[in-house]
């Protein structure tokens, strides 16, 4: 019975976390088929009173945002799919290998993690001027392309896997290119899920470093765009909400397809070392 | 089979947008295609600009144009000035209003930076080190735009204003109606508009319901940094750098916002957190607003029938009605290529030599021309928050771009005398000393002794 009640009294504060979380979402949801006037008005209602679909219609009012989601998803996918092989990459050196200055090595990536990025900002932008990189995808690829926190993750999760699985494949007569390729990589599915979904959402929400190196409207990535809703004097809600309603859904797709490798990995990554 | 349920609705949602926006788009082109109409005469009052003259040898050249905001607005002169020079492309980069402000130095620190930006005198400070001198002589920019002698930097002119903001009372048409008010009840002083706002008051025992007047959020933007004008009193002392929030001026404008609140019981600081917001929710009668207003009333709260009024004075003949502040004309990058720079005071020129794209960023921004010949123009006088000023327009003052504390400091003053119950006096002394020292590495000035009508 007290069980029961306690099983009860969890869900019940679970339930009302997850309302808690997800409300803001609906809200903005519902909103984005208001009017402003209704958005702003003195009294809230959670669906809308006159229901429009001008904010949909409209949205390239602001700027063109199927070209601007259409380069995100780009440029977010490029740099996912490098950042996970890179991280598995070096993860997999640094547990498997024995060599001189590997513990320094990995104090080194664990210390890229803790400088702010409002330090390294303006030397990074000084060097992408210098080389002509501006206003260039090699701006957003390039220095992305190795992840201090995914190495972490990854080294993390490749050290449990066990040697002797890679002991017989080299026995076997597998070099390590095919061990990498054949082995680790399909060994490592739960670890790379979340390595995936974190650097997408990240790559997907990142605003201050694309808006700082790309200039042409033709290149420029939507979370760039989703800042054009607000003015110098008032903001755009409807707009922006319906904009944010679209934006969000490659991210709600990457959860949905990998949650549970998520949390696998998550959990294994926490807990081996 | 679910996952690929909601996959498959989502894909369509995607798709069903990006029909939208092929739509959106071809509606753009074709307005892009748009034929514009080429002058062949020389145009301009004594700021002329001459189609004839060739630009960088009639040879192609590109130039960017960082902006914030205003896409089609820009295009538009962009559009006039390529269709006068076809080997001239302007490319127009749209930009965040706040983030601009980070983006914009950075690369005006390089030599790739834009040609041609926009700017706000806010920033002045931030982006001064980086504009080149217009190359119009300033004797003929003062002949043609007024406020000009406030940008002269040792003899140069680095950027204008091309329009002038200040504030004006937007009153609720329909609660001006049902409190049996009319065109003649509109007030012309703060005794007046003192009564006219009890009228306008309604109350349910002591409760609040509808506030005749609400300064809540903005009071030291709106009434702070303005009114004392209306007293003789600037803001600066005669130094140009002290500070004058203390003076006596500011004291009794303090006081007759208490006394709206605590003794006309026309609105409270807890009755509509934000005036402008108030007032487009149906809550509040009037409000003092800035220019930008009018376009937020237009299109947020598009609902409201509105009227708007000259800012009231204390006694019919203020010093001045209240303090302006310009929108300004485009900067030219001094670390831009020379033929990039050429182009750009080139295209300024344009700028400020056509009159429909002074209307037209005027009547965008509800902001008063600067240039004079404008003062009459019938769609300037059209729109009512404009017309309201085009009396007086003479009699505002700008003080030059002010360090934020100045703002902040008296926002803060104001919020202790109404929620911490702090005296007058105590509140805008601690104002006033914090002022002095914020200010002490700032390099303004006041420009305040180049009022027309300056003691």
């Amino acid at each position: 019975m007290r069980r029961k009640v306690s099983v009860i009294a969890l869900n019940t504060i679970l339930l009302l976390l997850g309302v808690v979380t997800v409300y803001p979402f609906v809200w903005m949801l519902s909103s984005s088929f208001k009017q402003n006037s209704e958005i702003m008005a003195l009294e809230q209602h959670l669906l809308p009173q006159t229901f429009v679909l001008d904010n949909y219609v409209n949205m390239n009012a602001h700027f063109n945002f199927m070209r601007f989601f259409a380069n995100s998803l780009l440029i977010t996918l490029v740099v996912t799919v490098i950042v996970v092989y890179t991280s598995t990459l070096c993860g997999f050196v640094l547990s498997k290998y024995e060599f001189k200055g590997r513990k320094l090595l990995f104090g080194f990536v664990l210390s890229t993690m803790m400088i702010p990025w409002c330090v390294t900002i303006i030397p990074k932008y000084s060097m992408i001027q210098s080389f002509g990189w501006m206003d260039s995808y090699k701006a957003l690829i390039i220095p992305a392309m190795f992840s201090g926190f995914g190495i972490f993750m990854m080294k993390q999760h490749i050290s449990a896997l066990p040697d002797e699985i890679l002991e017989a494949a080299r026995m076997d007569g597998a070099n390590e290119f095919y061990i990498f390729h054949r082995i680790v990589l399909p060994m490592s599915k739960n670890g790379i899920s979340s390595i995936a979904i974190f650097q997408f959402l990240w790559t997907w929400e990142d605003f201050l470093w694309p808006y700082l190196v790309i200039n042409s409207e033709e290149k420029q990535l939507l979370a760039v765009g989703l800042k054009m809703f607000n003015g110098q004097y008032s903001t755009d809600y409807g707009a922006l909400f319906a904009a944010t309603a679209i934006s969000i859904i490659p991210v709600l797709l990457i959860y949905l397809f990998f949650q549970k490798q998520f949390i696998a990995g998550i959990a294994s990554s926490a807990v081996k070392g | 089979m679910k996952k690929k349920l909601l996959a498959a609705m989502m894909a369509t949602v995607v798709a069903a947008t990006s029909l939208v926006g092929c739509g959106s788009g071809a509606a753009k082109k074709e307005a892009e295609e748009k034929k514009v109409e080429v002058p062949t005469e020389p145009f301009g009052d004594t700021v002329k600009y001459d189609p004839s003259v060739e630009i960088n040898d009639g040879k192609d050249i590109t130039v960017e144009l960082w902006e914030w905001g205003s896409d089609d607005l820009f295009q538009e002169v962009i559009d006039g000035y390529t269709a006068i020079h076809p080997n001239v492309t302007i490319k127009l980069v749209n930009n965040p209003w706040e983030d601009y402000w980070t983006k914009l130095p950075l690369a005006l620190d390089g030599q790739k930076g834009p040609a041609i930006f926009n700017i706000h005198n806010s920033y002045h400070e931030n982006l001064i080190n980086y504009l080149a001198p217009l190359d119009i002589p300033v004797e003929d920019l003062q002949a043609d735009f007024t406020g000009v002698d406030a940008h002269v930097i040792d003899g140069k002119v680095y950027y204008i204003d091309y329009g002038m903001m200040t504030g004006s009372v937007y009153y609720n048409k329909q609660m001006w109606e049902a409190a049996g008010l009319t065109e003649e009840d509109i007030p012309k002083t703060w005794d007046e508009m003192r009564e006219v706002a009890k009228k306008l008051t309604i109350k349910d025992g002591d409760k609040l319901i509808q506030a005749g007047l609400n300064f809540n959020d903005d009071f030291h933007q709106n009434y702070l940094l303005g009114l004392n004008y209306q007293l003789g009193e600037n803001l600066f002392q005669e130094d140009g750098k002290t500070p004058n929030v203390n003076s006596d001026a500011m004291k009794k404008v303090m006081q007759m916002l208490v006394d709206l609140y605590e003794v006309d019981g026309v609105g409270s600081k807890d009755f509509g957190e934000k005036a402008a917001d108030s007032f487009g929710q149906g809550q509040s009668a009037m409000v003092l607003q800035w220019g930008h207003y009018y376009n937020t009333l237009k299109t947020t709260w598009s609902n409201i029938d509105f009227g708007v009024f000259e800012i009231p004075t204390f006694d019919g003949e203020p010093y001045a009605y209240n303090r302006y502040n310009g929108e300004s004309t485009f900067g030219v990058n001094k670390n831009a290529p020379e033929d990039q720079q050429a182009v750009a005071q080139d295209f300024v020129k344009y700028f400020l030599a056509n009159d429909d794209a002074q209307v037209a960023f005027n009547l965008a921004m509800s902001t008063f021309p600067a240039k004079k010949s404008l003062a009459d123009n019938e769609k300037i006088l059209e729109n009512p928050s404009l017309k309201v000023l085009s009396e007086h327009i003479d009699h505002y003052i700008w003080p030059g771009p002010m360090p934020s504390t100045v703002e902040t400091s008296l926002k803060k003053a104001g919020e202790d005398i109404f929620f911490n119950g702090v005296a007058i006096d105590t509140a805008l002394d601690e104002a006033q000393n914090n002022i002095i020292k914020d200010m002490k590495s700032s390099s303004f000035e006041s420009v305040e002794n180049l009022y027309t009508y300056a003691k």
